[in-house]
């Protein structure tokens, strides 16, 4: 008897023992597959207020109507897509279509290649994100980066009547707006702040180094050099009080509500920022655009920084990667999804006849009149720098600024750490 | 009608319950725990993207040799220093006064533990973005200074201040476990102990430094050491009251492992700044046990 007892004690001992090994063996071996069940395709999207789940399945529903295909909304599982994509590409689990990012030369290998398709070749920027020949991404239109969101009623009553097109006009349009009691110019901190600087000087840095992610790549110049001269005029506008230095510190949905409350006469933002505006109704001002200032002797407006909108790619490993494409075909090229996509989230084309109004025509009108369109940050396809992670740090330079680092310094200190991560 | 096991046959079976027992749990550990710092360790020694698709290259020493040649990279390391000792010396003092003061079980001491450990229950993410409402340039407490006249202060907006701010809140979220630690080591102080002393004549300064102190040995060596490591690994308060900034000013190991260098899929950089955030959090612990240890054996000999 009291073998038997111990007999089943030691089996029901090594059962524990197994059981939990089985389970844990059960949930770290993978197929090695990815994608979705059969007859679904699973898309990642960057979910947002504007952009919901509901919005997006309201989205594909006339794709699935047309094919029976089913897909699969899923949000990122980390903080971002960006984020999200490569760790599930190294947990096997990548889904089969990817929204809102780009290729880069990590994730490239790993994305279906559409030089090929004949759908793909009339979208937006296709060709400005070719990485060699080869094209990963297929998008919608344009996010236009950089814009100067005005406030008409400040300008007025500081006695601005049209709006700067010269560095100089800027800096005297800052002085009248302290006189007359606003923030001249709204910034943020966060990640906004060295964005804010990189946006307002898009159209300057390619007007004198066209292509100048490219140059630093080849060492014909360095990104100190290409930005001293803004880090030197946000440093002049720091010390004469246009910039308020406590912004380093700054939520920037706090900085969208100062300008959205009247208080800024200038906010420097990308398109996106059209959608704020609108959801926040009626305003107690009536809000204008501009493209920022050119470069002395340059022609006005410069070149205007942009991304592709609604970025789509699709992973070399979908199970159903007919399905995946096809998907991504009536997303770029159906015309009532491409409507409603143009419709949503700051998300404009060139030439496009979807009838605006308000803001959202001026940026339209900004973005037609654009002599070209830019690779902006870190850069795109073939037009890149040799370093990832720019804006971070670009950010944490331009945040020196307000706390007191010379423009030299800062200069300084991007070289340095593009030189160590080059 | 039991039957009799031969001694050896019995002790077999004894030790392949025992092992059967221990081997789950010691498998399960191994898995979870020694598997993935035996990785970090390997990667941190190559250049890698994590993608299944690519293999791992060997290139020796350089993720080390790159890191400790970057100001970049060695600024945060310095900041995650001051923040741990700073941080764990103030979380302790502050713990152990306030278990000082709540030690008596009445009423009033049972809500003020309650209340005092409740930073803890919340979320480090949430803790950051609760100060960010309060310390940010708009945040309650410049709105309050506006109001009534005076300079707005910049908590958050200048490198120094960010950087004890940042303490101040994380110490404001920790020290909740540090003081259940001290009032349990409390509760253990010899009663007769202090009678004695109490006799004696003894103040409650001599009384604190020749009883409670001693006898709290073990409780401050947990204390210390769970507070410094849980402080090495700041990364959530960062991300939500600071995001690093600004100019970089507090931006700790653990924040540009998991922000800069896993999102740039530098992995093996990124496996060797865990690797030395590991060996940070080794010597810590060792520095406090030797500490401790030299001290008692100090003692022994003067008794």
């Amino acid at each position: 008897m009291m073998s038997a007892n111990r007999g089943s004690k030691a089996r029901g001992a090594a059962l524990a023992a197994v059981v939990p090994l089985l389970l844990l063996a059960a949930c770290s071996s993978g197929s090695g597959t990815s994608g979705g069940k059969d007859g679904e395709i699973r898309m990642m999207v960057n979910l947002t207020d504007n952009l919901d789940r509901a919005y997006w399945e309201k989205l594909v529903k006339p794709f699935e109507d047309k094919t029976g295909l089913k897909v699969k909304i899923e949000g990122p599982t980390g903080k971002s897509v960006a984020e999200s994509f490569p760790q599930q590409l190294a947990a096997g689990t990548a889904p089969d279509v990817i929204q809102s990012i780009f290729p880069d030369d990590d994730t490239a290998p790993e994305l279906v290649d559409l030089s090929g398709e004949a759908w793909a070749k009339g979208t937006p920027m296709f060709d400005a994100y070719a990485i060699g020949d080869t094209h990963f991404a297929v998008g919608v239109g344009t996010q236009t980066q950089s814009l100067v969101y005005y406030n008409k009623t400040a300008f007025k009553k500081a006695g601005i009547t049209a709006t700067p097109t010269t560095w100089k006009e800027m800096t005297a349009d800052l002085g009248k707006l302290k006189k007359a009691g606003y923030t001249p110019m709204q910034t943020a901190g966060d990640y906004q702040t060295g964005l804010q600087l990189q946006q307002i000087y898009h159209p300057t840095l390619n007007e004198l180094h066209p292509k100048w992610q490219s140059a630093v790549t080849d060492q014909k110049l360095t990104v100190g050099d290409a930005y001293k001269p803004a880090f030197q005029m946000y440093a002049d506008w720091i010390d004469a009080g246009y910039i308020a230095k406590s912004d380093a510190g700054l939520n920037p949905s706090q900085a969208d509500g100062n300008f959205i409350a009247g208080k800024a006469g200038l906010y420097t933002n990308g398109s996106w920022f059209a959608a704020t505006l609108a959801k926040a109704g009626k305003l107690p001002f009536e809000v204008g655009v501009f493209s920022p200032p050119a470069a002395d002797g340059k022609s006005y407006p410069g070149p205007q920084g942009a991304t592709m909108a609604n970025p789509y790619m699709v992973h070399k490993g979908a199970s159903d990667e007919a399905g995946a494409k096809q998907l991504v075909e009536f997303l770029v090229t159906d015309p009532a999804a491409v409507k409603a996509q143009l419709g949503s989230d700051g998300v404009f084309r060139q030439e496009s006849d979807v009838k605006q109004t308000g803001t959202d025509a001026l940026i339209q009108g900004i973005l037609d009149n654009a002599p070209a369109l830019v690779a902006v940050g870190e850069g795109q396809g073939n037009v890149r720098l040799p370093v990832t992670g720019f804006n971070p740090k670009f950010t944490e330079v331009a945040q020196s600024l307000y706390t007191g680092a010379s423009p030299a310094d800062a200069a300084k200190a991007i070289d340095q750490w593009t030189d160590e991560n080059r | 009608m039991a039957r009799t096991l031969p001694s050896k046959q019995r002790r077999w079976r004894n030790a392949g319950v025992s092992i059967s027992m221990v081997v789950p749990a010691v498998l399960i550990y191994a898995a979870l725990l020694v598997v993935p710092v035996i990785y970090a360790f390997y990667y941190s020694f190559t250049e890698y993207n994590g993608f299944p698709t690519r293999v791992p290259e060997f290139i020796g020493l350089d993720n080390y040799r790159t890191i400790f040649g970057s100001d970049d990279m060695t600024g945060t390391m310095v900041i995650t220093a001051v923040v741990a000792v700073v941080g764990a010396v103030a979380v302790n003092v502050a713990a152990l006064g306030l278990a000082l003061l709540l030690k008596r079980t009445n009423r009033f001491n049972t809500f003020g533990r309650v209340v005092m450990f409740y930073p803890h229950v919340l979320s480090a993410l949430v803790v950051g973005f609760l100060w960010q409402a309060i310390l940010g340039p708009q945040g309650v407490v410049n709105t309050m200074l506006e109001k009534v006249g005076t300079d707005s202060l910049p908590f958050l907006s200048d490198p120094d201040w960010a950087l004890w701010s940042m303490i101040l809140v994380i110490v404001w979220s920790l020290f909740g476990v540090q003081l259940i630690l001290y009032l349990a080591g409390l509760q253990a102080v010899p009663e007769d102990l202090l009678e004695a002393a109490k006799l004696d004549g003894a103040g409650r300064w001599q009384t604190f430094r020749a009883v409670t102190w001693p006898s709290l040995a073990s409780t401050v060596t947990v204390a210390v050491i769970t507070s410094g490591i849980s402080l090495l690994k700041t990364y959530d308060v960062v991300v939500s009251l600071t995001g690093g900034g600004p100019a970089g000013s507090t931006k700790t190991l653990a924040y540009s492992i998991l922000a800069v260098s896993f999102p740039q899929r530098n992995i093996g950089l990124a496996s060797a700044q865990a690797v030395l955030l590991i060996l940070a959090a080794a010597v810590l612990s060792l520095t406090v046990l030797f500490l401790r240890r030299r001290a008692e054996n100090d003692a022994e000999s003067i008794g």
